[in-house]
């Protein structure tokens, strides 16, 4: 297990290594920079601008100088939003955290439930008709999904707010500031579970189908145990063996943002500030954004590697 | 009929999501009332949509429609505004949208009045020299800063002084006045800068080096307190200032109240206004990313700024409870030639292009007249605009063909026209928009019937667009200015070869003419002999002003539209009814 760990972190620094080298010179090669972002400056001043900047000088320097920061826990200084990159993330992603952890819990919580509900009751009308809905809403785009939902609950029923995260001006604190927030998440939320409770439902489906044919399963029901302790302890707890893995890939996924969610409800998420760096090239926060979900997502599947081990006795590291 | 509602709202959304590439670097300037018609020289053509194009405002018709979040809120205006990043020091802000916190902030020594024309602000009056070269400004009795400090002329040097650091890396407009002995002082030669006099507390005197018309404007900005933001400055460093930006220390209507990133920006009437303190207790800017409609209808928003366009014009109508006020921004949109390419140096060819074009059709109608076709450069609410002796090349391909032959263009024998085995194909770069859309399939049409072919790439963003257009492989492509306040601006790009492979003695003369002097009416004539000559020459083909709607909830009383000032113009004196 120790030289599994010591190999695997091994591999994770080169990994990140060769993502941050990627990273770094597919933004530094991609066509204008931040200075040719402004019409207005003479050619003169965007050469003054370069050099103050330091986009003047050779690209390999730049990639030393970023990497160096970067080791030293500085992600950089965005040129557009004057601060730190660092607590710019600070400002945003606990929002977009917030609700993907909340939508990524709902997702599981009912894609388990109908997922272990459709496979016992293979080919039911239940099935048939359950299958139908997640596909259906699976297939409606985000954004008309949202603007829909807003249209109907906020503009006409006016029983939900129309987006953001708070009442505009609100000065509630504490129990009623929660309120407010819980509020506001309601129709992101829905949207968001919507659409990802689909393909996990499916997911769960399949290898609830594969599980419940096993001999341990009808071992445990010629025991006389009830249904639903076979169903939810003896079956969905190997059924849910696999699903380990996914648990390491939604870890970036809580931190990244979901660039059109957050715009349609005007959340103050992440992804709309990275969609709208990219518009004006503020390389430093999109490099230090980019390299720090490939940090996570290289930590993501270490952590699932664990899990998986600890789990399952089975597999061995 | 909600059918069709959802669909113009999803419309809506994508077309907002696509142009966000090409309009999130301008700030959400408040565009004005104009009565100038579009150029509509083809009457034949113009389509029946006259009942919806508004020309003057209308007031709200029904405010017993206003939604119950609007009508609880009684010492709060809240206008949406894209996206504050917190930058909030004037002249260090790299977001437009920062400027229009810093104009709320912040008022300037001189500010510019509904006309385009400076009037007195923190500064009571000025002089100017007879050589045009020395302005004095005369603060007010009394100002201060938030915080209750006092505010006098050693602030106004320091703040102009601090723009000559070598580490400043903001908008340079400042030092481009050429203060006397600016230069001196960035290159470390000097520990001042020469041209600077402070003559006592409330009188401050600098020299240019040149004349220039916007000086006064320009060094007329907003004034930094020097207690505040000089405290830690040392020559060439200006990394302090970043730890400021947060808890400004202001002189304007409101101050700082809290900002929340992606969220709002709250204020609070600040007590010290030199002109009182302003008459609504709070003020928000809400972050409004793309989507305005469903904060306005719901009462969330009291301002929202929309594309003049006729189903926005019907809907927003239908509202009730918000007044419409019609403007047309102060830019121009063209497309520009690429005139190091042999086909286009020739004028003939230029004017060919335009007059080929159905312009009508691309940039009124098909936006469903949230547009006009410009053929100069300056918006038409600028006090330069004009139209005396200016050719507003109406769609005519019978004329573009004639120019064509002139040129020495003939037709080939699959249509398409040649000269010395060359054949005449204008390769078009555009934006990802549907705007673009439109105009490449309108043009494709157009061109084809002269006898040139269009060939037409689109960029997703405007960096990728620049980036193609400075490496010189195509013929023509589509830009638009950013807000232009005085007529200078608009034609700068015609000199000190600023458009590539264009020269013309005689603009580089009348542009120093234009700024030598300040008086409204002798520029008025520059320019509008300058405009003439680049409306016949047509270094670029002018294409369009943008027309926009500004809808306000009605209960708001005390707004004057201000294009050039934005909202911060008439704030101190809304009120809510």
């Amino acid at each position: 297990m120790r030289t599994y760990l010591l190999r695997r972190c091994l591999y994770m620094i080169m990994i990140l290594l060769g993502a941050s080298m990627l990273i770094f010179f597919l933004y530094s090669l991609t066509p204008g920079d931040y200075v040719d972002n402004n019409m207005n400056l003479s050619e003169q001043r965007k050469a003054e601008l370069r050099e103050i900047h330091g986009l003047d000088r050779p690209i390999i320097e730049r990639y030393i100088n970023w990497m160096a920061n970067i080791f030293k826990g500085d992600f950089g200084y965005s040129l557009a939003q004057q601060r730190s990159v660092i607590d710019l993330f600070q400002d945003y992603i606990w929002n977009s955290f917030l609700l993907a952890v909340v939508a990524t819990f709902f997702t599981w919580f009912f894609a388990v439930v109908i997922g272990v509900l459709t496979a016992y009751k293979q080919y039911s009308l239940f099935d048939t008709l359950v299958m139908i809905g997640i596909f259906a809403a699976m297939s409606i785009p985000s954004f008309f999904i949202g603007l829909f939902l807003i249209k109907v609950f906020a503009v006409d029923l006016k029983l939900l707010p129309p987006g953001g995260m708070i009442t505009t001006g609100s000065r509630a604190v504490g129990w009623e500031y929660i309120k407010d927030v819980l509020h506001h998440m309601l129709l992101p939320v829905a949207v968001m579970v919507m659409l990802g409770v689909g393909s996990l439902t499916r997911y769960f489906r399949s290898n609830m189908l594969d599980v419940i044919k096993q001999d341990y399963v009808r071992t445990a029901r010629a025991k006389g145990l009830k249904e639903r302790s076979v169903l939810f302890r003896h079956a969905l707890k190997n059924a849910m063996l696999p699903a380990i893995t996914l648990v390491g890939f939604e870890l970036p996924g809580l931190f990244g943002g979901s660039i059109i969610i957050e715009k349609i409800f005007n959340w103050p998420g992440i992804g709309q500030l990275y969609m709208q760096s990219f518009t004006v090239r503020d390389y430093p926060l999109l490099m230090g954004f980019t390299m720090f979900i490939a940090i996570l997502t290289v930590i993501g599947t270490l952590i699932s590697d664990i899990l998986y081990h600890t789990s399952d006795p089975r597999v061995r590291l | 009929m909600k059918k069709q509602q959802y669909i113009l709202v999803v419309l809506l959304v994508i077309i907002s999501v696509l142009t966000a590439a090409c309009s999130s670097n301008e700030p959400n300037k408040n565009p004005e009332v104009t009565n100038s018609p579009a150029n509509l020289d083809n009457a034949s053509q113009k389509p029946e949509q006259t009942e919806n194009v508004l020309v003057q405002p209308i007031a709200a018709t029904d405010l017993s429609k206003l939604p119950d979040r609007a009508k609880q809120r009684t010492d709060t205006i809240i206008v949406g505004l894209v996206n504050p990043s917190g930058a909030f020091t004037p002249y260090f802000t790299q977001v437009g949208y920062d400027g229009n916190v810093n104009s709320v902030l912040y008022t300037p020594l001189v500010r510019i009045d509904e006309n385009g024309l400076p009037i007195p602000a923190l500064a009571e009056k000025w002089d100017i020299s007879d050589d045009l070269l020395t302005y004095t400004f005369y603060l007010r009795d009394g100002l201060k800063y938030s915080d209750g400090s006092p505010m006098t002329t050693a602030d106004v040097e320091f703040t102009w002084t601090l723009l000559h650091d070598p580490a400043y890396d903001g908008i340079n407009d400042v030092v481009e006045t050429k203060i006397r002995g600016g230069q001196a002082y960035k290159e470390g030669k000097a520990d001042s800068i020469e041209g600077i006099r402070i003559i006592d507390e409330r009188t401050i005197a600098v020299t240019l080096e040149d004349t220039n018309a916007t000086a006064l404007t320009v060094l007329g900005g907003a004034i930094l307190s020097k207690a505040y933001y000089g405290k830690d400055y040392k020559f060439g460093n200006l990394d302090y200032i970043k730890t400021l930006h947060a808890n400004p220390i202001t002189n304007g209507p409101y101050k700082l109240e809290k900002f929340v990133p992606g969220q709002e920006v709250r204020f609070i009437a600040n007590e010290h206004y030199v002109f009182g303190k302003p008459k609504t207790e709070y003020f928000i800017y809400k972050t409004t990313e793309g989507d305005t409609w469903q904060f306005i209808e719901t009462g969330e928003t009291d301002y929202g700024g929309f594309s003049a366009t006729t189903d926005n014009i019907e809907k927003l109508k239908n509202l009730g409870f918000v007044n419409l006020i019609p403007s047309t921004a102060s830019n121009y949109g063209y497309n520009q030639f690429n005139l190091e390419k042999e086909h286009l140096q020739d004028k003939r060819v230029r004017q060919a292009l335009t007059y080929g074009l159905d312009r009508e059709l691309i940039y009124v109608d098909s936006r469903q007249g949230a547009g006009s076709v410009a053929n100069i450069p300056s918006s038409p609410i600028l006090w330069s605009y004009t139209e005396e002796d200016i050719n507003s090349y109406p769609h005519d391909p019978d004329k573009a063909k004639e120019l064509l032959e002139e040129a020495g263009w003939t037709v080939g024998t699959d249509g398409i026209r040649e000269k010395d085995g060359q054949k005449l194909k204008i390769h078009y770069l555009g934006s990802k928009s549907q705007n673009t859309d439109i105009f490449i399939a309108v043009a494709k049409e157009n061109y084809q019937e002269i006898g040139v072919e269009l060939v037409a790439e689109q960029f997703p963003d405007f960096n990728t667009l620049s980036a193609k257009v400075k490496s010189g492989d195509y013929d023509m492509a589509s830009f638009s200015t950013t807000i232009i306040s005085d007529p200078s601006q608009g034609v700068s790009r015609f000199i000190k070869g600023e458009t590539k492979g264009y020269e013309n003695k005689k603009i580089e003369e009348l542009y120093a003419q234009g700024l030598a002097t300040g008086d409204i009416e002798e520029r008025k004539k520059v320019y509008h002999e300058m405009f003439k000559i680049l409306n016949d020459e047509l270094p670029v083909m002018f294409s369009s002003y943008t027309k926009s709607i500004t809808a306000m909830n009605g209960r708001i009383e005390g707004f004057v539209l201000n294009p050039l000032s934005g909202i911060a113009y008439s704030l101190p004196n809304w009120e809510l009814k």
